[in-house]
């Protein structure tokens, strides 16, 4: 039986699929005994979705896109 | 204020790059709808000041337009882009005063002699729907993302942020796939210590109330 340790180890494969079997099975298993290491998982995997969601909606302001615009206007190379 | 979608009437990556090496000078504007919110929002990432972002765009946008031409394709293009934005970031962060930062070992996981873990684990993963667009957690998120050591959080922002492959990142960053994999998870493991410590104090607010 693996431990916590063993099992925090091999999350990150074991959630991109890329654990051998026998891993696989040695998680799973731990994971029936384990309780928190379900709470780990969980929200190891909801810490990846909230901060990608709260990263992502990072836009550029509408003053930059003014700024960008007038700097590509002035500074792009002439058209031949 | 209404802007050009940068999706409509615009070039694919593969043809801009064409167009550029044969110094087609008429794509420069679609390279700059093409790529702006990219650079912007991986500087921003990177950064997190709106000025410096600005600056990086403009200078990874010359770069763009003076050499793109000179581009030799043995990558992706857009991993070029990034790698030039990454740089024209730490450029920025080189020149700010250093804050002091954690030390990653401080955050991960603990055992004891069994390999148990010394924290108590709970499990807050069903309830982040409302907290998820409250101004705090937004806050704590990008805190706690800026507090990652410069290594973990480039990986970090690349893989899980911006959603591209181990590979890409292996390719931009010049470092191996399974470095790639190992700052990843360190950076998740940071993170969600940092983000269970703020649940937890939230649910122990909350039941003060």
């Amino acid at each position: 039986m693996i431990c916590c340790k063993e099992c925090i180890e091999l999350l990150y494969s074991y959630l991109e699929g890329e654990l051998s079997a026998e891993n696989e099975t040695a998680l799973e298993d731990h994971f029936a005994d384990c309780p928190p290491c379900i709470a780990f998982v969980n929200t190891y995997r909801s810490t990846t979705l909230l901060c990608k969601n709260t990263l992502k909606t990072n836009d550029i302001p509408d003053t930059v896109k003014i700024k960008l615009k007038e700097f590509v206007d002035k500074n792009k190379p002439d058209v031949l | 204020m209404e802007f050009p979608d940068p999706t409509k009437g615009t070039l694919t990556e593969e043809q801009l790059v064409k167009d550029l090496q044969a110094g087609e000078m008429g794509s420069f504007e679609q390279l700059a709808n093409l790529y702006q919110k990219k650079i912007y929002t991986l500087s921003f990432n990177l950064t997190r000041n709106i000025s410096d972002s600005q600056d990086v765009t403009q200078e990874v946008l010359l770069i763009l337009f003076r050499k793109g031409h000179t581009f030799q394709g043995k990558s992706a293009f857009s991993s070029w882009v990034y790698r030039i934005t990454i740089n024209a970031s730490y450029m920025k962060l080189r020149s700010r005063k250093k804050e002091p930062k954690v030390s990653i070992e401080d955050v991960l996981p603990a055992f004891n002699q069994g390999g148990f873990q010394y924290e108590k684990i709970q499990d807050w993963s069903e309830n982040t729907e409302s907290l998820l667009f409250g101004n705090e957690t937004r806050n704590i998120i990008q805190k706690a993302v800026d507090l990652l050591p410069d290594k973990e959080k480039v990986v970090f922002i690349l893989r899980d942020v911006e959603g591209l492959s181990s590979n890409k990142v292996g390719n931009i960053l010049e470092i191996s796939i399974p470095a790639v994999k190992s700052r990843l998870h360190r950076a998740r493991l940071f993170l969600r210590k940092k983000l269970s410590n703020y649940f937890w104090e939230y649910k122990a607010r909350k039941e003060r109330k």
